[in-house]
């Protein structure tokens, strides 16, 4: 079947009216039919097709027209320019946490959004307590909404989206309120909707979200398509975008004259003692080389991390007041010594990251596998220093009885 | 995925009138209980007030045989539903800023629903007085309502058109609504709704007679106090106008209103 969803060059500009009497005028040229004197193009020549089951991230700095576009999907506004087709029916297409009036309560507004989606009332009788039991935001549910925390109104927004079901689901930037559960929840809402065949267009600043979530993204930049293609490569290549203005911003003035790789800290190497593998308790000494352009010295940060993940560890040079000696020039190099490794058996990794000299940014980062290996029962990721007070031995039990250790 | 949306876009938008009707009329009083009662006692409390004014301090008991009190009843009710109506429906679109930068739905329902809101409550009203004063003696020629309905309908058309433009202007001009009001009270006493036309002074009475709010008030008159129930030919003038008018704002309102969701 045909796309969903097309757009055609699609354009939109904002008329602009300056004063009071801007405004009638205004008035006068829309009702004539003319376009306004002054305008401000939001969006321009956006082409695009969404077939059902598609995921798109739309991503782009403030005021890129990211919202103008959803906007325009959504059928708020009409474009200037091109053609939106829509191949649903009636109320195909659902925002999240919008049919929502703020002075309506909870219960009102899951009729009115389930009205503006076209279902008759026999319906919204029938999903009403469906809802409400989703949504789970108890007696807040007779509140008028105006009341509710941001995170409750993304709750009722999901409850109505799961139960009623759109063909589309519009979501402009809701993962960014509430707190990490909550957004972990609603990713994982989400990703529902899209196992079950929904299609989603969603904003948002998170290239995480967007990276997890859509199969595609779309880049705007100051209304007009700088890329569109799969989530992975849109995203990375926005980043970049955004790490070289980052450094355009950061570069200091002196160094116009240097190489392009100029005001960027290397690591060049690290070293492992023991190289992969220590047992238990054994010492481990990391060292390593960095290149520094500007010749000032960097932080150093080494971190250590189980393989699945979860960081154990990190200390930085300048936590600790030091800084990496000079080997020469625009050379650096460490050394730090862990004397008594108190990691349990498992897998690690061992990650050296380097950062500018005051600490704020990241550069590089290289990263060791480290298996400790060892016979130790215990569990965790570290020996915490413990001592028993208890009877030296339990009589019933000689065969495994342990007497009293202490660690340190 | 499963799909249970169904019905046209017609079907939507009844469905959407609906539910803002009802929220019109449960937000003018506090709750849905209360809304009834106070659709009886205000206009209860505003007839025994004129009937203060005029009976007691005017001593206008009566006029031409007929009591004064109800001459000024039955052509103040739709005179209070067109300026409640078009002063609510003026500034009824903002209040709904929050759907129309989101949502995608006409607009002009919100209109309809304000409009439609109005007139229920003061028909309502109307229908209370007339039958309270029935029941205090007065000769209220109640077969006179087949005519009354209509004339009712014809003004809340007429109304809704202008609504429809007015509504659609305030969102780009807030002036509007300030300039709204005098104008309503101005054009009020220039309405024979508290005097009858033969007392006005002969020189300025066909200005006076020009006024169509005038007609529907002889109509409502002739129908309601005199019982004559025959059409007339300006009723089909007055049904045509209406129409015009409420063609003409919708025009207007649909002209403007895909920009009001940059100007709520």
């Amino acid at each position: 079947m045909s796309a969903l969803l097309s757009l055609v060059n699609v354009g939109k500009d904002y008329a602009k009216p300056d004063a009071r009497g801007g405004r009638l005028r205004l008035v006068a040229d829309l009702l004539r039919g003319r376009p306004a004197a002054r305008v401000f193009c939001a969006l321009d020549g956006v082409t695009l097709e969404m077939s059902r089951g598609e995921s798109l991230g739309v991503i782009g700095e403030n005021g890129a027209g990211k919202s103008t576009l959803l906007k325009i999907v959504a059928g708020v506004i009409k474009p200037t320019r091109g053609t939106v087709a829509i191949n649903g029916r009636v109320g195909a297409l659902l925002e999240l946490g919008s049919g929502f009036h703020p002075e309506y309560t909870g219960r009102a507004n899951i009729d009115l959004a389930a009205t503006l989606l076209g279902i008759s009332p026999a319906e919204i009788n029938a999903k009403r307590a469906e809802i409400i039991e989703f949504a789970d935001i108890g007696s807040h549910i007779d509140d008028p909404i105006k009341h509710y925390s941001s995170g409750m109104v993304v709750r009722l927004g999901f409850a109505v989206a799961t139960t009623l079901s759109p063909d589309i689901l519009i979501t402009d930037e809701v993962l960014a309120v509430g707190d990490e559960s909550f957004q972990k929840k609603c990713v994982a809402w989400m990703e529902r909707y899209l196992e079950g065949g929904g299609t989603l267009l969603m904003c948002s600043h998170s290239m995480y979200h967007v990276q997890k979530l859509c199969r595609h993204a779309l880049w705007l930049k100051d209304g007009r398509v700088e890329r569109l293609g799969a989530a992975s490569d849109v995203t990375q290549a926005y980043l970049a975008y955004h790490e070289e203005k980052r450094a355009a911003l950061q570069r200091p003035p002196q160094g116009t004259a240097g190489s392009a790789a100029a005001g960027y800290y290397r690591i060049r190497s690290v070293e492992m003692t023991p190289a992969e593998s220590a047992a238990e308790s054994d010492p481990l000494v990391v060292t390593g080389d960095i290149d520094s352009p500007d010749d000032r010295a960097p932080v150093v940060l080494v971190g250590i991390v189980r393989a699945d993940g979860t960081p154990v560890y990190g200390v930085a040079t300048d936590m600790d007041g030091v800084a990496p000696r000079a080997t020469g020039a625009n050379r650096y190099a460490f050394e730090l010594e862990f004397p008594r490794l108190p990691l349990l058996p498992g897998k690690y990794f061992v990650r050296v990251h380097v950062l500018d000299p005051e600490g704020v940014r990241m550069f590089d980062t290289l990263e060791k596998a480290l298996v400790v290996t060892g016979s130790s029962r215990e569990f965790g990721l570290v020996r915490v220093a413990h001592r028993w007070r208890v009877a030296d031995i339990v009589p019933d039990r000689k065969d495994n009885a342990v007497t009293s250790i202490s660690a340190s | 995925m499963s799909a249970p949306h169904n019905g046209t876009a017609g079907a939507r938008n009844r469905a959407l009138f609906v539910n803002f009707f009802r929220r019109e009329l449960t937000t003018r009083y506090l709750g849905s209980t209360s809304a009834l009662l106070w659709a009886f006692l205000q206009p209860l409390l505003l007839l025994a007030v004129y009937h203060f004014v005029f009976t007691s301090v005017f001593r206008a008991g009566s006029f031409d045989g007929k009591s004064f009190l109800l001459f000024v009843a039955v052509a103040l009710w739709p005179w209070l539903a067109a300026q409640d109506g078009l002063t609510r429906a003026t500034v009824a679109i903002p209040g709904y800023g929050a759907l129309i930068r989101k949502v995608a739905f006409p607009h002009e329902v919100v209109i309809y629903a304000s409009v439609a809101a109005t007139f229920a409550l003061q028909f309502v009203g109307y229908l209370v007085v007339l039958i309270v004063l029935f029941a205090f003696g007065e000769a209220v020629r109640f077969e006179g309502l087949v005519i009354a309905i209509p004339i009712w309908v014809i003004l809340a058309l007429a109304i809704t058109g202008i609504a429809l433009a007015l509504a659609a202007l305030q969102v780009f001009v807030r002036d509007v609504e300030h300039v709204l009001a005098p104008l309503l009270t101005i054009l009020m006493y220039l309405t024979p709704i508290l005097y009858p036309l033969a007392l006005v002074p002969e020189g300025v009475r066909p200005w006076v007679a020009a006024n169509p709010f005038g007609w529907l008030v002889d109509r409502l008159r002739d129908a309601l106090l005199d019982g004559r129930l025959g059409l007339h030919w300006s009723d089909g003038i007055a049904l045509l106008v209406a129409a015009l008018l409420f063609l003409a704002g919708r025009w207007i309102f649909r002209r403007l209103s895909p920009h009001f969701e940059d100007f709520v």
